[in-house]
């Protein structure tokens, strides 16, 4: 019997999966590393689930689990596969069945097999960073390694119970995975901030109608009637300001808009007492009633913010003051006549520099030198 | 040689310290300007907590002197403080009832010496990511919060995560500076005025009590915002805000202590890399007759063993 453990243990090939220890010539000793994620040819989902595979093969007692698994997570954005359930169930899947479940009270109060179990709650907690909700599937995995009473089991439940409540709810809906399509995307972004205005419509054009123009690209504007009215209404003698570019976000996505901005118009002062009876109009829409229904001419809207009225939104292809101007004359062109003969302010701040930021410096600096820039 | 050996033994200490004890004596004797080990992660040393900043240690020393001195010129104002109380105690007149659909504000925005009552904290304020804010007025004459967050991890061998960017409302106190809270019982739901930039910010409420299990209590609730240049007014039940404790959930919920509240603040820790910019017009309290939910989450009993453990 114990030459049978004996030979057992002496079978069992001392492999480490990422580090062949002592290798080389006999006389200079050095570690050499072996990284199995490193020498794959394509970084992707196939690949990664192989490497697992390799891992699970290679040995049957699958020592250096828990290293293994740690480094498979770090390798994992590097791979693309981290908002895959199905990689992290590849994962959970290497750590041993049945081997960790405690068989005592104490086994179960004092963290049977603390690495391992620390290493499942670590994998969960990056299913939690990248926003992949577990399933039924994953918990039974999970039960049948560390048990009822495990505290990767906790966490799992934990995360049953809050992910749900908190995954839907944003009240601006964006699909699961953002277009990859610049305009889809822009056209997302400006759908997205105009959405105050129901009446709003979104366009997208091409600055090849204006014969003029220097950069061909795509522009996504909106505007709305109402907002068609109140450039309408724009004195002449004082200009519009387009301002920008600022920033969307969208997920991680960003998204930069620019603005075409008129002056602030006065608010609507109403001071007729409503508790005054002395002179009442008749009421509208009661049958037998003949009176006018009319609506106040100059009605607050949406776009009269305080420190400007808001009569268009875009986004271009480009952002470049020459797209801009382009968006100007297209707006001209679609129902804005009034844009030939007002004078339009360009305050446009320089396009952020691509500067890159010392590992060891603090970003502060960054922030200045575009101030200064702008 | 023997200077770099002693080095790297304190690095080493510094790193994995599981003998405060002997690293204290060590940085004793050896008088290196090291900062203070902080424990990072969710392992916990202690059965206590010994430090309401959690071993950030963020207060200027002064001598007694100085101490002396400074006191004695704060005396006048806190004198004023003192009568104000005085008066109204006498006059006996507080608020009873919040009238439906009027927001009370309690922060509005529109003034240098609202910022003043705030205060900002990044990462890099203590070496522990790069991420940079800051509260300023903006050109439309509010408040605005905006930096850049940057979630690369600084390379110390400490720091797992990094990247985050928070506001918070300094302690109100009463006259001798003594800590009070906010009495928000009235009122049974937050209001925002903001235009943000299409990302989400965390809203945190902090309850701190006496004991030390109740310093890190913080409600939460996420700030969605639209983005763009219009303004949008968030209404959020408290009955909604969630418990945590040092950003994580707890298992056992309770609802808010409406008249425990101290400290009010935004954050932005989204994991996304990029400037952010969040403008606040007011931060006010609304009475909504309509809402009568007290508490958002299940409250039922659990197993043992399972919840609070």
């Amino acid at each position: 019997m114990a030459n049978k453990i004996l030979g057992n243990i002496l079978r069992t090939r001392p492999s480490f999966m990422l580090f062949k220890r002592w290798e080389g010539s006999k006389s200079e000793k050095r570690v050499t590393v072996h990284d199995p994620f490193y020498s794959q040819p394509q970084k992707n989902k196939q690949s990664y689930l192989e490497v697992i595979k390799m891992f699970e093969g290679q040995d049957t007692r699958r020592r250096g689990h828990v290293e293994f698994i740690y480094a498979a997570l770090a390798r994992m954005r590097e791979f693309g596969v981290q908002k895959d359930l199905e990689v992290y169930k590849a994962l959970v899947d290497v750590l041993p069945k049945g081997k960790l479940i405690p068989r005592n009270i104490f086994q179960a109060e004092f963290m049977h097999y603390p690495k391992q179990q620390q290493c499942a709650i670590d994998l969960l907690e990056q299913m939690e960073d990248n926003k992949v909700m577990p399933d039924s599937e994953l918990e039974q995995m999970l039960l049948n390694i560390f048990g009822s009473r495990g505290i990767p089991l906790r966490k799992f439940w934990r995360m049953l119970y809050w992910m749900p409540k908190f995954r839907n709810l944003s009240p601006w809906y964006l699909p699961e995975e953002l277009p990859n399509d610049t305009i889809a995307l822009a056209r997302l972004a400006i759908e997205r901030i105009t959405s105050v205005d129901p009446d709003i419509k979104v366009e997208i054009w091409e600055t090849e109608e204006i014969e003029a123009s220097l950069d061909k690209t795509w522009i996504v504007s909106a505007q709305s009637e109402s907002q068609k009215i109140l450039l309408a209404e724009q004195p002449l003698d004082d200009p519009l300001i387009v301002k920008g570019p600022f920033n969307v976000y969208l997920r991680e996505q960003v998204v930069s808009y620019f603005l075409l901005i008129g002056k602030t118009r006065p608010e609507i002062k109403d001071d007729s007492d409503p508790d005054d009876v002395s002179n009442i109009k008749k009421p509208l829409g009661i049958p037998g009633v003949v009176g006018s229904s009319q609506v106040p001419v100059v009605r607050q809207t949406v776009h009269e913010q305080d420190d400007g009225t808001i009569v268009s939104v875009c986004a271009t292809g480009t952002s470049s003051r020459d797209s801009l101007l382009s968006w100007i004359r297209l707006l001209e062109k679609h129902g804005n006549p009034l844009l030939s003969s007002i004078p339009v302010i360009f305050t446009l701040t320089a396009p952020p520099s691509e500067m890159s930021i010392p590992e060891t410096q603090p970003v502060k600096d960054r922030s200045k030198v575009e101030e200064i820039a702008s | 040689m023997a200077l770099c050996k002693i080095n790297t033994f304190i690095n080493l200490i510094r790193n994995n310290s599981p003998y405060p004890v002997l690293s204290r004596t060590i940085f004793k004797t050896n008088n290196f300007n090291y900062s203070k080990p902080i424990l990072i992660g969710s392992q916990r040393w202690l059965f206590h907590e010994s430090h309401r900043k959690g071993g950030y240690d963020t207060e200027h020393k002064v001598s007694n002197l100085e101490h002396l001195k400074k006191g004695f010129q704060e005396l006048k104002q806190e004198l004023k403080l003192f009568k104000q109380e005085v008066i109204d105690l006498i006059e006996t007149d507080p608020l009873l009832i919040a009238r439906p659909g009027e927001t009370d504000l309690i922060w509005c925005f529109n003034d240098l010496s609202t910022l003043d009552k705030f205060v900002t904290t990044a990462d890099s304020d203590h070496n522990e990511g790069f991420s940079s804010c800051s509260l300023e007025m903006s050109s439309a004459g509010r408040a605005r919060f905006h930096g850049y967050l940057d979630v690369r991890v600084p390379k110390d061998g400490r720091i797992k995560k990094a990247g985050y960017c928070a506001m918070r409302s300094k302690r109100i106190r009463k006259s001798f500076k003594r800590p009070a809270t906010f009495d928000w019982h009235l009122y049974n739901t937050l209001v925002l005025k903001i235009r943000g930039d299409g990302r989400s910010y965390l809203l945190n409420i902090s309850c701190e009590g006496f004991y030390d299990v109740t310093w890190n209590d913080i409600y939460h609730y996420v700030l969605y915002t639209r983005g763009g240049p219009y303004w949008q007014i968030a209404k959020i039940p408290f009955s909604k805000f969630v418990l945590g404790s040092k950003g994580r959930l707890q298992d056992k919920q309770t609802r808010m202590r409406f008249d425990r509240v101290t400290h009010f603040g935004i954050s932005c820790g989204d994991k996304i890399n990029g400037r952010f910019d969040l403008e606040i017009e007011y931060v006010g309290l609304e009475f909504d007759p309509t809402h009568d939910e007290e508490f958002a989450y299940e409250m039922y009993k659990t197993d043992k063993y399972i919840v609070g453990v």
